[in-house]
Parts: C-alpha cells; structure tokens; sequence
C-alpha cells in the first residue's frame, strides 16, 4: 500500500487544525451570538472534528509501518470523534450542562498525551523531537480552556485560548520535517548521514 | 435551537475543507524514522533461483545493531553471513550460502537516526510459494490471549449489531424517550469503538507472535508484512476504517437527532462482519468455497443480532422502558426464530464441511471443542425456548413482565457470551485436514 509521507499527513493535520484555529478564533472576536446568527457556522466545527476522524482512521490504516504510530492515530481519532460528537450536541442543545465541555479538555489531554508518548527522544534531539514535545505540551495546556469553559462558563478567553491552541499546533506541525535539524543543528547522534 | 438551515452547505464546507490541504502539500522533504522501502528478493515473494544476498533498502540511513539482519532456514538455521552497510548507510545486505529450495525468514533490525530501533520479519520462498509472514520461523502459535481478542471482537460484534436490530426493527415506530434512545445511541459507539480497537489489539497480538518482540521494540516493530500480505491485515485494516464510519454515523445520528443515520451504520456493520469470513478458515482451508464464506458470515451475523439482542433487552429495554418490555419481547421473539434458524443451518452445513467424517467430532480436538460448543448452544436454546413458551403467552395475554424476566434474559445473554467464546477458541484452532485436489492460497492465515 503506497503511504504518503508522514510530514505530508502532518501537514494534512495542520491545515485541519489551521480551519478549526480560524473559525474559533472568529467566533472569538466577533462574539458568539454574531458568529451563530447563521445557524450552519455552529455546526462546521463540530462536523469537521467528527469527519476529521475517519481522515484519521485512513492515516491510521496507513501507519502500520510501527505499532506505535498505529495506535497514535487510533488514539486521536476515537478522541476527535468523541469531542466532535459532544461538542455537536452542545450546539444543538441536545446537552446543556458547561461540564460537558470536560469531554473536550479529556480528548485534549489524550492527544497531547500520545504524542509526548510518541516521542522517546529528548527536546534538542532532532527538529521532530522537538515538536513533538512542543505540539504534546501545548495540547496539554490547551485542555485548561475547556475546563475553564466548564467552571466559568462562556467567556471569550476560553474561546481565544481553545482557538490559538489550535493555530500554535498547526504552525509546529507545517514546520514538521523530521530528519531536519533543530536551531541549525542535528543532535549529537541524530541525523547523522542525512543528505 | 433551530435545526440545520443549509445542510447542504456544512457538508459542502466540510468536504471542501477537508480535500483543500491536498494543494498545499506538494512541497515535501525528509520522512520520519528509517521505513523499509525495498527488499531484494521481495517481501513474500518467490524466486525460481537462489539469491546470492538480501538486501534491505531504508528511507534514510540507519546504523547496524547486533542481528541487524539474519536468513534463516525453516530448521532455523542460520544461512547468512554477518550484515554490511552502504556507504549511504541507507542499504543492509547479507550475503547467502548456496540455499537450497525451500521457505526462509528474514528477521531485520536497525537503529534509524531519530534513535529508535525498529524490527520486522517477512518471508520469501525459493521455488515454493512463501509461507505468510505469521508463520515465519521463530514465531509462537496462537495463544490464549489471541483467542481471547477473538472473543472480545464476537462481543463487540454483538454489542454493535443487537441493539441497532433492536432499535430499528423491533421498535420501529416506538416512541423512545431520551434516555433510553441515548442508550441504543451509546451502545451502537460503543460497539463500534470496541470493534476497532479489539481489531487494533488482535492484529498487534498476531504479529507479536512472529516478530517475538519486547514491549518497547514492538512499539516501533514493522507490522506492514502483516497488514498487506496476509487475508487477516487486509481484512483489519477495512474493517478498522469501516467500524471508524459506524462510529461516525452513530454519533452524527445522536448529535443531530437522525436515526435514520443508523441504518445504513447497520447495513455497514453486517457487512463489515463479512471481514471475519473472509479471512477465516472459511475462506483459506483448502476446500473453502464461496458458500462456505457465505454460511459463516451469515452463522456470525445471527449469533450476534441474537447474543446483542438479547443483551440489550435485558441491559436497556428492561430496566430504562418498562413500557416497551412487551413490545420489544414480542417483536424480538418473532425475529430470534428466524435467526436461531439461520444460525443452526449454516452450523451445521460448516460443521459437515469442516468434519465431513462423524468420528472426527471426538476423534479430533477440534472436533470436541465443537461439541462442546454446541451443548453450550443447546443450553441457550433451550433458555430461549423456555422464554418463548412460558413467558411469550403471558405477555400476549397483556400481563406485565417482573423484573424475574429481565435476570433471566441477562442470563440467557451471558450464555450466549459463552457461545462466541467457544467460538472463538474453534475459529483460532485448526480443523483437521481435508483431502482435495485444491491448494491452498499462498499468504493465507486465519483472523486473529
């Protein structure tokens, strides 16, 4: 089965990420009750994070090359579809109570989590260790947004903070090449006879 | 709320959105860690000649680690020389003593440059068909947790496909309030989740045993030997996008209040069942057929309409909707005849091609986990048929059902349970041998 390369499905994920970065942040700036006085903007976030999914399970039927990257991809799909789904209801409201927004804080901390799994080696190890920690942290502090959506409830920051959350993962995932060198350098034994 | 305005349009947005990055990816450099591009000969090929060496291409350079790359003869013998580099640092090679016909395993290892050492195994055939990677020397038969995986994907088979005939042919038209619709819903994701990572869990377990890995080396094992030479990683790797869709359906059919979306998450589901058959004994003994494929999907589909069935009325339907008790028990019963017909017909028409000889049902072990497999069927049709007989009239005279009837159906579901746990064992062991002039298909081996 001819996979593509895995910086070209990163770069895939990052422009997902890059369309659900700018809509929340939109929906930051003008406010909620503009960005939703066309009921079908509500919606795109929440269909796009349940369809996202399945692009995920087809990257996943493409990572067979390592277990781990096959158990990485099933990992955010289940997670994108679960947090898609409340998130839909939410908006429908089908589900009412500000906790539920702890399901999306859940699949924020599973993602970010996988991918610092995902990474053995050190930060300054190669420009992909690198980001992977990055993009793994970010995500992990990214999941106080919703928690703090499911305390205090409707307030912009939480919105701004969930959507630039997104852009910074997009951004450290477009810079992803992962045998090129971190700060103009390759760590010690990585990268050694790249061309 | 108002419902959705413009359907047409998100789903426009969404499909577009998602096919958009196609344009701004073309610009590629580099890959991730050292992936085996190209193998000399070819994984689970055949050569009419034997190769002097075998060489492995990597997508960047890698470093040799002790038995970075070993041959070996079906004996286990050892028929290569000590591995070299290419100047690159991207190509291992070996070099062969003069082998002769026969089957052979390459077992490989390197240390990419991102650190981690990656691993695979696969296998080429000189004059002889190559044996499927899983029965490379050296690697372990099925084990016990394999059968459990096996059983655990039956359950999550039952736990899908019940409740949705349950939902959408027994209580079709049924007014079903919130909580007990968002447990059918619940249900069906569930199922649908189970089913995937069961198959995720199964797969990694059946190459495990021919890789005879480490934990921490099989994070980063090569399983694509598994996943593209053989019936069963063909049959996961559908089946794991495909239950993903279900899941999908099920929660945009919860999410957006339309069940609708749940028929064709069924009509996907039995038919992703077929992945099972497939690549099972049914379709790799040597005397398989397309009936044979046929019979066992439809015997897997009514043993897991009846087992989920069955388990949803007593898990759902009784405690949450005792309004619908009489409905659904009825509607259920009428439906668990025609699928406890369909399940003994096709048992038995596969248990007299897999057994054509009497004496092999207690001659043979397969023969004996079979019987034992049909008492346990025996034992949950003859709990079925009480509750056909003696509690069926009742409910049709109009009495309420007791909470009596819903232990007992939770028992009723329990030893159907029991049954796919047979099952699984039966299906992961071998039958014995049946003389025909057909040969079996290279690269063939049993769903984990």
């Amino acid at each position: 089965m001819a996979a593509p390369r895995p910086e070209i499905a990163h770069w895939l994920t990052a422009t997902v990420l890059l369309c659900f970065g700018l809509m929340l942040l939109s929906e930051a700036i003008v406010g909620r009750a503009v960005f939703r006085r066309r009921t079908w903007r509500a919606y795109l976030f929440p269909l796009l994070a349940v369809v996202g999914g399945i692009f995920l399970w087809l990257i996943a039927a493409l990572s067979t090359f390592s277990t781990m990257h096959l158990l990485a991809h099933a990992a955010w799909a289940q997670a994108a579809m679960i947090a898609g789904g409340i998130q839909l209801a939410l908006v429908r409201g089908k589900l009412t109570h500000a906790a539920w927004s702890l399901v999306t804080a859940g699949a924020l901390l599973l993602t970010g989590a996988s991918f610092l799994i995902h990474e053995q080696n050190s930060w300054l190890f190669s420009r992909s260790a690198f980001l992977h920690h990055a993009i793994g942290w970010v995500l992990v502090a990214g999941a106080l947004f919703p928690i703090g959506e499911a305390l205090r409830p409707r307030r912009a920051v939480w919105t701004a903070g969930f959507a630039v959350t997104f852009l910074v993962v997009a951004v450290l995932l477009y810079a992803d090449r992962d045998i090129a060198p971190i700060f103009g350098r390759l760590g010690d034994v990585g990268g050694a006879a790249a061309p | 709320m108002r419902g959705l305005r413009a359907p047409a349009v998100v789903v426009a947005l969404v499909l577009g959105l998602a096919l958009t990055p196609g344009g701004l990816v073309l610009p590629s450099v580099g890959s991730a860690h050292a992936l085996l591009i190209r193998a000399t000969p070819h994984v689970q090929s055949s050569t009419a000649i034997a190769p002097s060496q075998v060489a492995l291409e990597f997508s960047q350079a890698v470093t040799l680690v002790p038995r970075s790359l070993e041959v070996l003869a079906t004996d286990g013998s050892l028929v290569s020389r000590p591995p070299t580099l290419s100047r690159d640092g991207r190509v291992v090679r070996v070099s062969l003593r003069q082998i002769p016909r026969g089957a052979y395993t390459v077992r490989w290892r390197e240390l990419s440059s991102d650190g981690h050492v990656g691993s695979g195994v696969f296998t080429f055939g000189v004059a002889v068909p190559a044996p499927p990677p899983t029965d490379a020397v050296g690697a372990s038969g099925l084990t016990w947790r394999d059968d459990a995986a096996r059983w655990a994907a039956f359950a999550a088979l039952a736990v899908l496909l019940g409740p949705l005939v349950l939902r959408l042919v027994v209580l079709r038209g049924a007014r079903l309030d919130g909580r007990v619709a968002t447990a059918f819903h619940a249900a069906t994701v569930a199922g649908a989740f189970l089913a995937v990572d069961v198959g995720i869990l199964a797969f990694v377990l059946r190459a495990e045993n021919a890789l005879q890995l480490s934990v921490v080396d099989l994070l980063y094992g090569d399983l694509s030997p598994f996943a593209e030479e053989t019936r069963f990683g063909v049959a996961f790797l559908v089946t794991m996008v495909g239950f993903g869709a279900v899941a999908c359906l099920a929660i945009l059919a919860w999410a957006l209040d339309r069940p609708v979306l749940l028929w064709p998450a069924l009509g996907l589901g039995i038919l992703l069942a077929s992945g099972f058959s497939l690549s099972g004994h049914q379709a790799t003994e040597p005397n398989s057929t397309v009936a044979t494929q046929l019979a066992d999907w439809l015997h897997l589909v009514a043993a897991s309409v009846w087992a989920g069935g069955v388990l949803a009325l007593a898990l759902v339907v009784w405690p949450l909707a005792p309004a619908l008790r009489r409905t659904a028990f009825l509607g259920f019963s009428r439906i668990a005849v025609v699928l406890v017909g369909v399940l003994v017909l096709a048992g038995a028409y596969l248990a007299i091609v897999r057994l054509p000889d009497v004496a092999d049902l207690w001659e043979t072990s397969y023969g004996r986990l079979l019987l034992l497999k049909i008492a346990i069927v025996c034992v949950a049709l003859a709990w079925g048929g009480i509750h056909h007989a003696f509690v069926r009239p009742r409910l049709e005279r109009g009495e309420t059902p007791g909470a009596g009837v819903g232990r007992s159906l939770l028992g009723e579901s329990a030893v159907a349970m029991a049954v796919l746990l047979v099952a699984a064992v039966l299906v992961n062991g071998s039958p014995p041998p049946v003389e025909t002039t057909r040969t079996s298909a290279s690269g063939t081996a049993a769903l984990p």
